[in-house]
């Protein structure tokens, strides 16, 4: 856990340096190819995968508060505090000239007490001897780099309001998740791999809303925190995803998104050793056929349901303020649903984002 | 619910004719057709004629103190004149009854100026302001800068 949090802290300093280089580019002032004309809130802000959109669906919109006269870029730090997990996300993006935009962000997932009660059952099987499962009987955290690319491709999503052509972009996800022995433990066919989607943002202003919709080509679990495909296969699949914002001032918004998540791993178990625990399924389902009840029955079924991974889809309602170009913040409900091993997380969601 | 008709109504509405507005120039002499449509007592709601005089002004006081933007109109000279010019243009867009707009069309008015979107969106934040100083409702303002947003088309040029 020490060099997790040391890794973080690397990770923050290269997000801090980044952002000053920012700043260093901002100095001359009016002149060069620092800008920072675009309308206040209508840069969106930095999801957790890094880029411009919501809270977690990435939007048609340009990181950065740049027109097409030059370059800007923002910082963003996310804390989502679940019953069994948290979620620290730390990134930059910057937006060049409102058309291209690049982020890199860093995920960082302490595990709580799940993994940790996984974790001490295979130190204790194992022996206390070390074990390929990638879980620790404490703290296990799982990181995950996040690089990002999104090119605005047609299109203005606010000044058209007398047509209905929305702003679309399209964008990519490469993610590196560093917990190769525990993606394998949770039958994920992949720890690293790309995303793909394209986004389509218009803002309706006799309605004061906002409307995005964006589909992901992904075969991503829990957006790759649990890493991607299944046990067998890594088939991509296009997902949708739909964030709607309401402005109720100019720098006020209230809204909610929604993000279908996929199934690569659902009613499957963990892998520990040689072992699948989708066998205990198998049991169980041959025991219920024989009718076998009562308390063997039940352990058996409980036993079966602690090791059953399931993903639901993400559901988050938000409220962002903007006090300034220079500062946002978001705090948010997020409905995640079962994530692995663990059912209904559901908590608070907090970011803080700094633009220059 | 009966917003949310509206968007879908336009929806249907917007497909059929979209390529048709696509693009084309903004009409100055007429009520902006927007999807979904601006409400419709908007006008009234920014105080009618009185009040949309005193919303000209006050956004020509918060443009004349805006250094990204102030010397671009003292340089064009004839404030007086642009306020009265968009007094009648808001009206007009609003569907004030009985308002002409008399002056050049916008994109001849600016084809010369070389605009930049950063200077055009001073504007409109200059007009977010003009708003809370008249005490008007975000959501009203709104109306407002949906009826002026496809001027962006004719006035940014570069």
């Amino acid at each position: 856990m020490n060099g997790n949090i040391r890794g973080f802290g690397i990770k923050a300093a290269t997000v801090l340096a980044f952002g000053a280089s920012i700043a260093a580019v901002s100095s001359p002032a009016q002149a060069g190819i620092y800008d920072a004309g675009k309308v206040l809130a209508t840069s969106g802000v930095n999801i957790t995968d890094g880029a411009a959109g919501g809270g977690i669906t990435p939007w048609a919109v340009i990181a950065g508060y740049e027109t097409n006269q030059g370059i800007n870029g923002s910082i963003h730090y996310t804390y989502a505090n679940l019953p069994n997990y948290s979620l620290n996300s730390l990134g930059a993006a910057i937006g060049f000239y409102d058309r291209l935009e690049l982020s890199y962000a860093y995920d960082l997932l302490p595990t709580g007490s799940t993994f940790n009660t996984v974790g001490l059952l295979t130190n204790t099987l194992t022996g206390g001897g070390p074990n390929d499962t990638g879980i620790d009987p404490f703290n296990t955290a799982i990181r995950m780099d996040i690089f990002g690319a999104k090119l605005r491709v047609i299109g203005e999503s606010i000044y058209d309001s007398d047509n209905l052509l929305p702003q679309v972009a399209v964008g990519g996800f490469y993610k590196i998740n560093h917990n190769k022995e525990l993606m394998n433990t949770l039958l994920a066919n992949k720890a690293k791999d790309f995303e793909a989607y394209v986004a389509i943002t218009k803002i309706f202003f006799p309605l004061d809303l906002l409307v995005n919709v964006t589909v992901r080509y992904t075969a991503a679990n829990q957006t790759g925190l649990t890493g991607f495909g299944g046990p067998n296969k890594n088939k991509r699949e296009f997902r949708p995803e739909v964030s709607f914002a309401y402005l109720l001032a100019k720098n006020v918004a209230i809204g909610a998104e929604y993000a279908a998540h996929g199934k690569n791993t659902d009613g499957r178990g963990v892998k520990v050793g040689t072992l699948d625990t989708s066998v205990v399924g198998t049991i169980t389902n041959a025991l219920n056929n024989i009718g076998v009840s009562g308390p063997v029955g039940n352990i058996v079924n409980n036993v079966n349901d602690t090791l059953t991974q399931r993903e639901s889809d993400w559901f988050d309602v938000f409220f962002a303020y903007f006090p300034s170009k220079n500062l946002s913040f978001v705090a948010a409900y997020a409905n995640l649903g079962n994530i692995t091993l663990t059912p209904k997380q559901t908590g608070a969601y907090f970011s803080v984002q700094a633009s220059f | 619910m009966k917003s949310l008709n509206k968007l879908l109504a336009a929806g249907a509405m917007g497909l059929l004719s979209m390529s048709a507005f696509a693009g084309s120039e903004t009409p100055e002499g007429k009520v902006q057709a927007t999807y979904p449509p601006i409400s419709s007592d908007a006008y009234e709601k920014f105080g009618g004629k009185y009040g949309m005089d005193r919303w000209v002004e006050s956004l020509f006081k918060y443009i004349m103190l805006d250094n990204r933007i102030n010397y671009i109109f003292a340089a064009h000279g004839k404030i007086d004149r642009q306020i009265k010019l968009n007094q009648q243009l808001v009206a007009v867009m609003l569907g004030a009854p009985g308002v002409e707009y008399q002056g050049a069309s916008m994109s001849a008015a600016h084809e010369e100026m070389g605009i930049t979107l950063t200077q055009f969106n001073a504007v409109v934040e200059d007009a977010y302001l003009a708003c809370e100083d008249l005490r008007t409702p975000y959501h009203t303002c709104n109306q407002l800068i949906a009826a002026l947003a496809p001027f962006k088309r004719s006035i940014v040029t570069r």
